[in-house]
Parts: C-alpha cells; structure tokens; sequence
C-alpha cells in the first residue's frame, strides 16, 4: 500500500525542529496517538465549533420588519430580470442523414459585366523554337568557340615560342661553332708560334754551339800548332833526348873525372897545407907529372 | 556533369575545387576498373592550368608512385599520360622532379605494355626541355642508348632522340662515353625524314666536346653519311648534317677528312641554292639555319691551305651572297667573317 505523499511547505513541516532546543516539542515515537490525544483533540474541536457559533450570534443582522411589513427582496435596475435558481435550458438535438452526400455546391456564375472579347493562338505563335533557341545557341556557340579560340591562341604561343627557341638554338651552336673555331684557330697559331720560336731556339742554340766549336778548334790548332816543339822543347830541356855517348860520358866518366880531380885537388891542398905549414917549399913531384898544373 | 554519368569511361566529377582531391582519393580506395576511369577523368581535368595547380600542390603526386606499380597495364600508362600532361607546365615539372618520381618511372621504361613505354619517353621528352630536367636525365643516357638500339617503333625512337639530343646539350660526356656517335651514325641513314633529323640533331649535340668531334672523325661511315644527308631532300635533316660537318671540322683532322670526302662542292651548292618559293617565311627561317651552318663550315674549312686555294677559287660566290641585301644581318655577318678568313695570308 502506497502511503499518500503530502507536499507541504518545508517551513511549516512539523517535524523540522526550529527554535530553541531547552524546550524541544519531542513528537512521541509511536505514530498511534493516545486516547488522551483523541479525546483532547475531540475536545479542542467542539470548542471550536463553539466560538464560531457565538461569534455568528454577535454579528449584526437587519432588523426584524414593523408590523404590517414584510421585507421582500427586489430589483433596482432599469430591466426587470427574472431571478430564480433553475436556469431555463433547452435541449436541442441534431442528426445528419447517414446517407446523405453533401450535394453539389453550385458553380458560382456571376453576373454578366463587361464585353465580350476573343482571341485565337495561332501554331508557333506562344513558342518560337528558332528565336527561343538563340539566346542559348549563342551562349553555347561563343563558349566554345571561345575555349577553341583560346586553346588555338596556346598552341600558336607555343609554336612561336618553339620557333624563337629553336631560332635561339640555331644562332646558339652558330656561335658555338665560332667560338670553337676560333678557339681551334688561336690554339693552333699559338702552337704553331711555340713551335717556331722553339725551332728558332734550337736554331740558336745550334749556331751557338757551332760558334763554340768552331772558337774551340782553331784555339785548338793554335794551341796544338805550337804544342809539338814546345814539347820538343821542353823534353828537350828537361833532357829526354839525350845524346848517348854524351850521356855516357856525362853519367860515368865526369863524375870518375871529377872525383879524380877532386882528389888530385884535395891531395894538392892537403900537400899545400903541409908544405905551408913546413914552411918548406917542396916541390911536390905530383906537381910535374900532372899535366893539369 | 551528366556526361560524366553518361560517358561510362569517365569517373564523375565533383564541382569546383573538390574535383582534384576527390578524384585522388577515390584513387586510392577504389578497384582497378575505378582507378582507370578516375585517371581518364584526371587527364581530362589537368588541361587546365588551375586543376594542374591543385594537383601538383596538393602533394598527390606520392600516390603516383605506388599506381606505377600497379598490375593492370593500361592503368600504368594512364597514369604516365597523366604525368605527362602535368610535365606540360612548368610547375609541374619541378614537382616531378622535385618529389622523386623519376626512379620508379625509369624503372617502367622496361615495361611490358608498349603504350607505358612510349608515355614515359613523353614524359621524359618533356622533362629534358628543362635544364634542370636534362641534368637530372643525365644518369639515364646510357639506358636510353641502349634503348635506342632495341625500340623499332618510329615514334617512340624520335622521342628518345630528342630528349638524348636535349641531355647532351646539357654535357655530352654520358653519350659519347656510350658510344653514341656509331649508334646515331646508324640511325642517320634511317628511311624516316624525322628519325634522320633527329639523329642528325643528336649528333651536333654530341659533336660539341672535343672528344665528340675526334669520335666522329675517327668512325669511318658517319662522315661520308653526313655528307649524303647534306643533299637530302628535307632543309632540317640538310641543316643539322651541316651542322654536325661545321662542328667536325673545326679540328685539324675533320678538315683533312672532310676535304678529302670532297665537301666543299657540296657546300658550295647548299649555299647558292634556291628555292622556287623563297619568299615565304618559314622557308626563309628554315634556309636561313642552313646557310649559317654552311658558312661557318666554309670558315673553318677556309683555314687548312687546301681548302683555301679551293674556296678563293670560289670567292666571287661567296661575296654574291655577302652583298645579297634580302639577307639576315647573322648571315651578311657570317658570310663577311668567311670572307676575311679565306683571303687571310699568314
């Protein structure tokens, strides 16, 4: 069983505890009320009821009517009504026939106003294929033949770029071809100089060199041509040639000779010296027998 | 945009600027038949400049790379059309080579599907018109060579000449270190006026370097060659056969060779040659390339003594066209340098 839940306001719930807690209202835990509960409760009702009561008898009231009147309720404004508590009504029932169509609404033709006036649509007169086509056509033309005309402007671009390459390319190896030649020609002349002062050097160098032993051989014969008697000569002085019997008797018998003299001599100074000391003059007999004195 | 629905090859289109990423995004996620009508729909956008902007900043570019290695063939060349459409610009050639594609897309240039290769040599022909582009294809020379020497289809081959023609205008050390001079020799005597042109393009290219030059003169066949081109009937194949003798002979041993072959009577004719409708112009610009090289040739042709006696026998010829007063200001210029170097005494 699902017990009713009462919204209240939170602030005026029961069982939120405010105020001061040293006098707590404790709410007894038991959710049965006492009897004492009950009956003071009953109590407080009936009391209630009571004072309401006596206040309704304190309220003024109108007074009683004299004699001879009585009070009667009524209607002050400018239209009577008619007051009562049971409201005249009506019930007013309405029902289809079920199977009835809902008829026709009729066409609605206004009256006649104004002229009468016609008209005929003669065939190619609302839509004209050719003047209706020419707007598009031409869109359709121009375009392409724009993007033609375009694409021939490309090509013709190309193509004169193309020629003013290969015009270039042209000029370009003519230059080339030039360039090279006359590299070939300097190369060769220079060679060509190279090889003809180097032939002039050795041609040079030849003639020096003839010079050289042309000045050689005739100091050479100059030389030579006194060469033979100096060579005599001084062999010659240096006694090479000799005549032998000359040589002979200069190498054996001249010593011999002067030795012999030599002592001859000596022998005479020894004999001088003796005599000279002897202070004798002694003829020396050697004296007379040789021839030389 | 009902065409898009209509047209069963094309995938549809978004509006405005959703167009582009919409298109790389249903890219990555779709199935193989909805990646090829998405790139049919990219190519088709990417003519115009704005949608080849947003492509190329948006930094769709990565996803390009994985799509070159997708299985189905024709996806693989959708997707090198595409780059080449983007390579038309130049933006979009710095972002290509700016964002790596160029290994992978070298690596499709040995593709099984015919159209794939010839895509890629589009997009690499477009690449090596800028110099940035050539320095770049310069690693790839001696794969292209060798390329040269297998691919049979004529177009796919004018197009490897020319980006080789536009690499070694850049440095041509990778072609000659290649052998290029004896494989473009081959291909000078080509039945093709636009093969012969381009070799003969290449080979000018090539002739360049000094190294180039001694190469040329050295192979036997490609100067008696060239001199045969110089009576073909095409004035470029014509031009760029002179071209290549003009470079030849500015060393001593091409002035032997090609006095020997008897060129001067050949250059001589070039030069006094004339055309029944001079008057136009783009003949006239044409000739004009032709007759420069002829005379610079003559120049340097002038400075062996051989070729001297010969061409002052031929004076007067040469001093008709210098007084001629149709011609160029290059041309009267040229003709007057021929002149000085022709009467030069030592």
């Amino acid at each position: 069983m699902r017990t009713k839940r009462h919204y209240g306001n939170i602030m005026y719930d029961r069982r939120v505890v405010r105020g001061n807690t040293y006098a707590k209202h404790i709410i007894p835990t038991t959710a049965q009320p006492d009897p004492a509960e009950i009956r003071r409760q009953q109590a407080n009702r009936r009391r209630a009821i009571a004072r309401k009561q006596a206040r309704e008898q304190f309220r003024p009231n109108t007074p009683e009517a004299l004699e001879g009147r009585k009070h009667t309720d009524v209607q002050t404004e400018l239209y009577l009504e008619e007051l009562s508590n049971i409201i005249a009504t009506t019930d007013i029932e309405c029902q289809t026939d079920p199977f009835l169509d809902r008829p026709a609404t009729p066409l609605f033709i206004p009256a006649k106003s104004g002229k009468d006036v016609e008209t005929q649509i003669e065939e190619g007169e609302l839509f004209d294929f050719d003047v209706e086509v020419q707007p598009v056509l031409e869109v359709l033309v121009g375009k392409t033949i724009e993007q033609s005309l375009l694409e021939v402007m490309e090509e013709e671009e190309l193509a004169c770029l193309k020629a003013q390459q290969r015009a270039f390319e042209e000029l370009r190896n003519n230059e080339l071809a030039e360039v090279q030649r006359l590299q070939e020609m300097e190369r060769r002349h220079n060679e060509e100089k190279e090889r003809r002062i180097a032939q002039q050097r050795e041609v040079l160098r030849k003639e020096k060199e003839i010079a050289e032993k042309i000045a050689a051989r005739a100091y050479t014969q100059q030389y030579l041509a006194g060469l033979l008697p100096a060579v005599f000569t001084s062999l010659r002085s240096h006694g090479y040639f000799y005549n032998p019997v000359e040589k002979d008797i200069e190498t054996n018998f001249f010593p011999w000779l002067m030795d012999e003299v030599n002592n001859r001599v000596e022998r005479r100074c020894t004999a001088r010296e003796i005599l000279d000391s002897k202070r004798h003059c002694y003829f020396i007999l050697f004296v007379d027998d040789n021839p030389f004195f | 945009m009902a065409g898009a629905l209509t047209d069963p090859t094309r995938a549809p289109v978004a509006f405005g600027r959703r167009a582009v990423p919409q298109l790389f995004g249903e890219l990555q996620r779709a199935g193989a038949a909805a990646r090829l009508r998405a790139l049919t729909s990219l190519c088709d956008l990417v003519h115009e400049p704005e949608r080849l902007y947003q492509a190329v900043t948006g930094g769709f570019l990565k996803q390009l790379k994985v799509l070159f290695r997708d299985e189905d063939p024709s996806v693989r060349a959708k997707t090198c059309e595409l780059l080449h459409l983007l390579t038309s610009h130049s933006i979009g050639r710095q972002a290509v080579l700016a964002s790596s594609l160029l290994p992978p897309l070298c690596q499709l240039l040995d593709d099984s599907s015919f159209s794939c290769r010839r895509n890629v040599h589009r997009v690499l022909n477009r690449l090596a018109l800028l110099p940035a582009g050539a320095e770049a294809l310069l690693s790839l020379v001696p794969k292209l060579m060798l390329k040269l020497t297998k691919e049979e289809d004529e177009e796919v081959q004018l197009l490897l000449l020319s980006t080789l023609t536009h690499c070694s205008r850049l440095d041509a050390l990778p072609g000659l270190a290649s052998d290029g001079v004896s494989l473009l020799g081959r291909k000078l005597s080509h039945r093709s006026s636009n093969i012969r042109r381009e070799a003969a393009a290449a080979m000018m290219a090539l002739s360049v370097p000094m190294d180039g030059k001694r190469q040329v003169c050295e192979d036997a066949e490609v100067l008696p060659v060239l001199i045969g081109l110089l009576r073909d009937k095409d004035v470029e194949v014509q031009a760029n056969a002179a071209g290549v003798i003009m470079s030849t002979v500015i060393i001593t041993t091409g002035k032997q060779r090609c006095l020997d072959l008897d060129v001067l009577p050949v250059l001589l004719g070039l030069l006094s040659e004339k055309h029944g409708d001079d008057d136009k112009e783009e003949m006239k610009k044409r000739r004009k390339a032709l007759i420069m090289y002829v005379l610079r040739a003559l120049t340097s042709l002038a400075e062996a003594p051989n070729g001297r006696r010969l061409l002052l026998e031929q004076l007067p010829l040469v001093e008709k066209k210098a007084e001629a007063a149709e011609e160029d200001q290059d041309i009267r210029r040229a003709t007057q340098t021929a002149i000085q170097v022709i009467t030069w005494t030592p």
